[in-house]
Parts: C-alpha cells; sequence; structure tokens
C-alpha cells in the first residue's frame, strides 16, 4: 500500500507538470541577428504618455518616434523631422517632417498625427505623466486645460509641416524636451480602437522596433521594423526578459544568457579585477545624481540656514567617493550632473570644513544642543545606505550630532516623501528623465512643485526660474539657472553628494551600442549588430 | 467519510472569509499606498487622485471589502493594480500551475530520495551508511534555502556550465530550482522515515513475518513501510507545504513566472488585489494539503475512521 501511495504521489506530481505544460522553449544561446538585455521588472503600462518608470521607458525609446532626439554625444539631432526653422523671435519652430516615417501599421505619419498626439497628451481627463514637460511650452495649453477644443499653438500647415508656437513665459528648453523620450506620435488608429489596454498587444510606433510578444512577468520580445525611417536596425529580433533581481543579470550575462546587462555597484570592483569580465566592462556617463535633503518643516533647526550649511559642510564627500565609491562615484559640487546642458563644470559648491562648520552651529547658538536627526534612506538600492554610514560618522564626529539611519522599504519610503512632512531628513537620488536643466531645478526645487520634496521655498530662486523659462537664448537661459543652482546650494536645503556613472557589460560580438546619460544608458539599438 | 468531508468544505468559507479579511486589513494598514509606489518619483497629486479614483481605493475601506468579497465570489477578481491591462484571475491562471508544478516536482523527489534513504539508514542502523546519512540530514535542515541555490549556481551553472543560471521555459531550467526546494524536504522526510521504520522494525510481526521464511526486501515493504507509513505521509504533506513557501525564494532567485514571485512582488509595490487573491490562493492550497493528508490516515490506517 505504501508503494501504492507513493505512486500516487508521483502520479500527481507528474499530472500537475503536465497540466502546468512545458512552456515552449524560446531561442536556445545566441542567434546571429538577436540581441538579449533584461529589463529589471515587469512594465506597468506600455503606453508612451505613462511610461515613467526603468522597464517602459526604454521600450518607448525603442518602439516609437520623437520630433527630435539626443545623439549620444549629448547633440540635438532630427528624428520624425529632419530638419526644423526658428522664427527670428524665437517664438515659433517649424519642423519639417520626414516624408518616410509609417507607423509599425503601414500608414504614413502626417503633421495631423503630432497634432492629435500630443493633444491626447494633454487631454485634462487623461491627466498624463509628462504633459506639462512637453507642451507648458506651447501656447493654449493652459486654456486647453481648462476647457478649449484645441492647443492653439499646435498647427498642421500641411501633411508634412507641423507648427509650434511657444508661450513666451514658459519658452526654455523647448526642444530639449521635445527629446523627452515620451514626447512621441502614435497611431490613432490602434490607440482608439484598442481601448483602455491598447497597448496590450500591439504598439502605435513608428520607431526602430515593433512589439511582438509580451508574456507577463517574463519577457517582452520586439523585432526590427525593416521600414524604419532612418534605416532598418542591423538586429531582427530584441529579446527583454524580466529579470528582477540584480544579482541574477549578472550571472545570466556570465553564463551567455544575456549579451548587455548594468552592473550592481556592489560587483564592479570584482568585475574590474576579473581577467575575462574587465574586458567587456565600460563605463558611460549618467545624469543621476545622490542628495540629502533637509527638510526645515519637520526639524526645526533647518529652518536655520547656517545650521544646514554646517550639515553640508561636516560632510567629506571626496572621501566617501573615494573609499566607499572607490571613484567610481565623484563627488557633487553642484545639483544638476553632467550630461545635461550646461552643466556647471567649474562650480566649487560648499567645500568641506568641519571647523567653519562647528563655527556655524555656534553662531545658530544650536553647539551641542540639536535633537537627534533621524535621516530616511532610499531602499530601492544598496547606494542611499552605503552612503549614509559614513555621513552620520562624520555628522557625529565633526558636529556632536546624534544622527541615525532609517530604513523603510521603497511603498512606504516614497509615501512618506510624497507628504513633505514626514522625513526630518533624507537620502535619495534623481535620476534625468529628459536631458534638460528644468528636470532638476524647476522640478525639485521650485517651491511651487509638487516634488519640492525638501520643502524649499525661496522666493528670490522661484524668481529666476521664471526668468530662465523666458530668457529668449538657451545661453542666457543657463547663465540665468547657474543662479538660481549657486543659490540653492548655498541655501542647503537640497545638500548634493554624488554625480554617479553607468557601469555596464557587454559581450564582444555586440557591435555599435550607443550610450545616453538617461534610462537604463543605451540609445535605441538601431547601430547595434550581434556578430558570432 | 462523505458527512466529514462536507463538514470540512463548509468549514472553509468562514476560513476564507476570516483570511481574506485579515490580509485585506493588513495590507490597507500597512504604511504605503499602491498610487504612489507606481508614480514613484513622478508623483503628482492630480494623476494620483484621478488613479485612486479609478481603482476605487477612494471610497470607504469596508465598501472596498465587500465589492471585494462580492465580486470574489463570481472569481471574478479584479484587475491588479499595478498593471491594470492585467486580470487578476488571469494572473493566477498563468503563475499557479508553474509554482504548482515546481512544488509537486519537488515533493516527488523529495519522497523519493527521503524513502529511499530513511529505509536504508534504518536498516544500517548504527553503521557507516547511517551515520553519513544522518550528516546529510543534518545539514540539509540547517542550511537554508538560498544559500543552497547560490552554491548549485556557482558550480552547476557559472562554473561548470551544465545548467542555465537562472530563466524559464527548457525543461534543463527546473533542475537546480526542484533541487533547491527539495532539499530540506528530503531532509527530513529521510529522518521521519528512519526513526518510523527502526521503530516498527521493532515490533513482533516482524520477526514473525522473518521467522516464517520471508525474504529481507518483502519484510521491508510489505510488512515495514506500509506500517511505517502514516508518519511519513504527514511529513509528505509538510514537504508540499514547505515548497509552496520556499517558492517565495527560488522564483525569485531563478526568475520563475510563478506565483510566489509574483505575490512578492505585489507586497512590496501594495497591489491589494493581487496581495488578496494570491493570499486566497494560498489559503486554499494549505487548506487541501491538510484535508489530504487527514483522508490518506483513513486509507493507510484502518483504524482511524472519520
Amino acid at each position: 500500500m505504501a508503494q501504492r501511495t507513493l505512486a500516487s504521489i508521483l502520479a500527481v506530481a507528474l499530472v500537475a507538470v503536465i497540466a502546468a505544460g512545458w512552456p515552449s522553449a524560446s531561442a536556445v544561446g545566441q542567434v546571429a541577428g538577436t540581441f538579449r538585455t533584461p529589463l529589471g521588472g515587469e512594465p506597468a503600462t506600455l503606453d508612451p504618455y505613462f511610461s515613467v518608470d526603468s522597464s517602459s521607458g526604454p521600450l518607448t525609446a525603442l518602439m516609437y518616434t520623437t520630433l527630435v532626439a539626443f545623439d549620444s554625444g549629448g547633440r540635438l539631432v532630427p528624428a520624425g523631422a529632419r530638419s526644423w526653422d526658428i522664427s527670428p523671435n524665437g517664438l515659433i519652430y517649424t519642423f519639417h517632417l520626414r516624408d518616410n516615417v509609417k507607423f509599425h501599421g503601414g500608414r504614413k505619419v502626417t503633421a495631423a498625427d503630432w497634432k492629435w498626439s500630443f493633444e491626447r497628451m494633454g487631454d485634462p481627463t487623461l491627466k498624463a505623466l509628462v504633459a506639462d514637460v512637453v507642451l507648458s511650452g506651447v501656447t493654449g495649453y493652459d486654456a486647453y486645460q481648462k476647457g478649449a477644443a484645441e492647443i492653439a499653438g499646435l498647427k498642421v500647415v500641411d501633411p508634412q509641416t507641423l507648427q509650434l508656437v511657444l508661450n513666451p513665459s514658459h519658452r526654455g528648453g523647448f526642444l530639449n524636451r521635445l527629446a523627452y523620450y515620451a514626447a512621441v506620435v502614435l497611431d490613432k488608429d490602434v490607440v482608439e480602437k484598442g481601448g483602455k489596454g491598447w497597448f496590450g498587444t500591439r504598439d502605435a510606433g513608428s520607431g526602430p522596433f515593433i512589439f511582438k510578444e509580451w508574456v507577463h512577468n517574463s519577457r517582452i520580445t520586439l523585432a526590427g521594423d525593416p521600414n524604419f525611417a532612418q534605416g532598418p536596425p542591423k538586429i531582427s529580433r530584441l529579446e527583454l526578459p524580466i529579470v528582477t533581481e540584480a544579482s541574477t543579470q549578472l550571472s545570466e550575462y556570465v553564463s551567455g544568457q544575456l549579451d548587455l546587462v548594468q552592473v550592481p555597484l556592489a560587483d564592479f570592483q570584482r568585475i574590474k579585477a576579473d581577467p575575462v569580465l574587465s574586458k567587456e566592462l565600460f563605463v558611460a556617463p549618467r545624469a543621476q545624481i545622490l542628495f540629502l535633503g533637509l527638510n526645515a518643516r519637520v526639524y526645526e533647526a533647518f529652518k536655520d540656514a547656517r545650521v544646514r550649511r554646517a550639515i553640508a559642510m561636516a560632510i567629506d564627500r571626496a572621501k566617501i567617493a573615494q573609499t566607499v565609491f572607490f571613484g567610481f562615484y565623484r563627488p557633487a559640487n553642484s545639483i544638476v550632473p553632467p550630461g545635461i546642458p550646461g552643466f556647471y563644470a567649474d562650480y566649487k559648491g560648499l567645500p568641506y570644513d568641519p571647523a567653519q562648520a562647528k563655527k556655524l552651529l555656534e553662531e545658530a547658538g544650536v553647539a551641542g544642543k540639536l535633537p537627534p536627526l533621524r535621516i530616511a534612506m532610499n531602499p530601492f538600492t544598496p547606494i542611499a545606505q552605503m552612503a549614509g554610514e559614513p555621513i552620520v560618522a562624520m555628522l557625529r564626529a565633526n558636529l556632536g550630532l546624534d544622527a541615525q539611519l532609517e530604513k523603510t522599504e521603497f511603498s512606504n519610503f516614497i509615501a512618506s516623501l510624497n507628504k513633505r512632512t514626514v522625513y526630518q531628513s533624507f537620502l535619495t537620488g534623481w535620476s534625468a528623465d529628459y536631458l534638460d536643466y528644468s528636470d532638476y531645478l524647476d522640478l525639485l526645487l521650485d517651491s511651487r512643485s509638487v516634488l519640492d520634496r525638501v520643502n524649499y521655498n525661496n522666493p528670490e530662486f522661484d524668481k529666476l526660474i521664471d526668468q530662465a523659462n523666458a530668457a529668449p537664448t538657451e545661453s542666457r537661459r543657463i547663465e540665468i539657472y547657474h543662479k538660481a543652482e549657486a543659490l540653492a546650494v548655498q541655501d542647503a536645503q537640497f545638500v548634493p553628494l554624488f554625480f554617479s556613472q553607468f557601469a555596464m557589460l557587454k559581450k564582444p560580438y555586440v557591435q555599435g551600442l550607443e550610450t545616453t546619460p538617461m534610462l537604463s544608458g543605451w540609445l535605441p539599438f538601431t547601430r547595434v549588430s550581434v556578430q558570432k | 467519510m462523505i458527512r466529514y468531508l462536507a463538514y470540512r468544505a463548509a468549514l472553509a468559507i468562514p476560513l476564507f472569509l476570516g483570511a481574506a479579511l485579515l490580509i485585506f486589513l493588513a495590507g490597507h494598514y500597512a504604511p504605503g499606498d499602491p498610487v504612489q509606489t507606481l508614480l514613484g518619483d513622478h508623483y503628482n497629486p492630480q494623476t494620483a487622485a484621478r488613479m485612486r479614483h479609478e481603482l476605487g481605493l477612494d471610497r470607504p475601506l469596508a465598501i472596498q471589502f465587500v465589492a471585494y468579497v462580492r465580486d470574489a465570489v463570481t472569481l471574478d477578481f479584479g484587475t491588479s493594480y499595478v498593471n491594470p491591462s492585467w486580470r487578476v484571475g488571469d494572473i493566477v491562471r498563468q503563475t499557479l500551475p508553474i509554482s504548482l508544478g515546481l512544488a509537486a516536482l519537488a515533493v516527488a523527489l523529495a519522497a523519493a530520495a527521503g524513502v529511499g534513504l530513511g529505509l536504508a539508514a534504518a536498516v544500517t542502523s548504527g553503521r557507516a551508511a547511517d551515520r553519513l546519512i544522518q550528516v546529510g540530514v543534518l545539514s540539509g535542515l540547517s542550511v537554508p534555502s538560498f544559500v543552497v541555490a547560490a552554491v548549485l549556481v556557482l558550480v552547476f551553472a557559472l562554473h561548470w556550465r551544465l545548467l542555465p543560471v537562472a530563466g524559464w521555459g527548457k525543461p534543463q531550467d527546473y533542475v537546480l530550482p526542484v533541487v533547491v526546494l527539495a532539499g530540506a524536504p528530503i531532509a527530513y522526510i529521510t529522518r521521519i522515515t528512519r526513526s518510523s521504520v527502526a521503530q516498527v522494525l521493532t515490533e513482533d510481526y516482524v520477526r514473525t513475518a522473518r521467522s516464517k521464511g520471508l525474504r529481507a526486501p518483502v519484510v521491508l515493504l510489505r510488512h515495514v513501510l506500509r506500517n511505517a507509513a502514516l508518519p511519513v505521509v504527514t511529513t509528505v504533506g509538510i514537504a508540499f507545504g514547505n515548497a509552496i513557501v520556499g517558492a517565495f525564494v527560488v522564483e525569485v532567485v531563478f526568475n520563475i513566472p510563478g506565483i510566489a514571485r509574483i505575490a512578492v512582488n505585489a507586497i512590496l509595490q501594495r497591489d491589494y488585489t493581487v496581495i488578496q487573491t494570491v493570499m486566497l490562493v494560498y489559503t486554499a492550497l494549505f487548506t487541501a494539503i491538510n484535508l489530504a493528508v487527514d483522508i490518506s490516515y483513513a486509507y493507510l490506517n484502518p483504524r482511524v475512521r472519520y
């Protein structure tokens, strides 16, 4: 009878396995023309106007077309538009569309498609996450938000010509914003016929790659579009398995299951020392800053700028960058990272000066009297903790401040951050969504922004931001931004700590990869080839 | 027996309701919010409010719970908050078979290896083979599965390149996860089998069977194993539960698109509908396992009657 029991257990097991079915095997090993790189998580959506996470954002860039784009050297280049003219007063942009851009369904992209798409993006009932970035510079956007029938500044001149009339008070960085990976044209037919989850089975794009398959929680597969306007991609198939653990991604790369991966910071030195892997390792610029936020609304003593400045000056950023981040991260003197046009390279910021820091506390009358300070850490990666531990030690040693790190999980961290009245101080980072100064200063420090999580409120700073947005030329705008940036650094509610970089591993048979300081670090794989 | 089954089935209803309520409250009272987690650094109060309204999260908790139970009764578990284009029922349909298949294979391996090793240990009691098995059992019980997983990946996938590091779809993808999941169950099935068999071996009827001239293997299989099976079956039941729970580590490490990995992500993202449904599935699984073990008692031991 025991044998029978065992046999039935085995039978049940077998049936269960057969019921589960061996899912159809995907391509085994590397095949010519196939390129494999992982996504860090299941994308929440593939609607480009809501695709802002690190999984869905890169997919938008692969499947869709913007009017203009940044190349790997940070220069603006034509994309959906082959050229553009700017009126003498700098307020009217006329885009001449390429005449060979086709949606993946086969229909030609016209100026009317761009108008329809941007009006969908700005639709007040849709509340797309990216609308303000792309459209706030266009006249009539505000009226459209209040119910106007169309965005007045968005004009179809003829099927191949699109005109955008700028809002003089919000003209700054207009082309940089148009190069945002989310500022794409959509195929109206696909979006309207597909209903709410239209992006689940096909794309509405005209980019280099076509949506093929989305096996939830497992993988997304794209195919090269042979009709892509700027020449067909050299790879025919793009496999994007969803691999949530960075260590698993790395192991899969080492064993040959992936062709391109990000290197987790903790593995960087080991890989650099490895005789084989070090040859496949490369470092690329990244527009990302790690900072310490000091919230005066919760920690009373931070209302005095001297106290905040003392904190900033008691942290030896250079030493932490060298010892904890082994020189891979660099000390940040300013807020906006390299890779953003106009980077303030020669700004010195607040120096490390523990004696001066102590003096500042004495002047403020709080030396030795500060209550314990809790520093919340972003738990998304171990980096905030790696930076936080030496910072706590330095604040104790240099200022006698009883600082403590506070760890929580991500969902709670983000919710508390957004409330703006929970954390006394916090350690987190900011990565560029689009390569423009406004993605940092307007968004993170203007008192009118909902993402001003440090509660910075300096009317002079806000005024400078307005001036920058209305500046007639890009160079004048950057000058004003530099002033605002220096002011914010001296006010020290947003304490810049480190600028990071990308570290990636790429198989030697992969050629033609280009990088960008945004997103996952790579530009759409239009020139990538796999030679085996 | 039928009455007993009906009784157990009826008992499952309050059990499910209670579990659903506990999971619901724990989820909603835990700090964090699915909408803000989803928006992350792109938080904007207006977008958040619109999403919250669309998901029905702005309704009172009691109403949300009643609506969930009402829909769940008709097996409509709604859509995922994190990915509104994905129905929770479909998530379970796609991922549960993967996890169950994995667990079933692990239990089958554990049962076969555990019973075999346990028998071997019992008949060689006190000798070298027994000692060796005992050491193996001890390490199987003490080394956590994530360590076993890492070591196996290092040796078999990265060093010898015999098996894939992670992934899903091909038969060879099953090997390492199944071995890791079976590790601990092999150890305690071996231990229980050994002690149970050792005890039965001292019984009079075993001596009688031997003295009437039966060959040793026949005695062992027909008389000993059958009488020693009761505690072993319980352990196999527990092993199944263990394999399901162990999947929380194994599916993440080996990147297997099963229900445990879904559960881990759903918890981190406060994806309430998914958490609730997945936990109900787990409640159902454990209830079923316990019932199966109870029924197998009656089957194996005629003295047990319900």
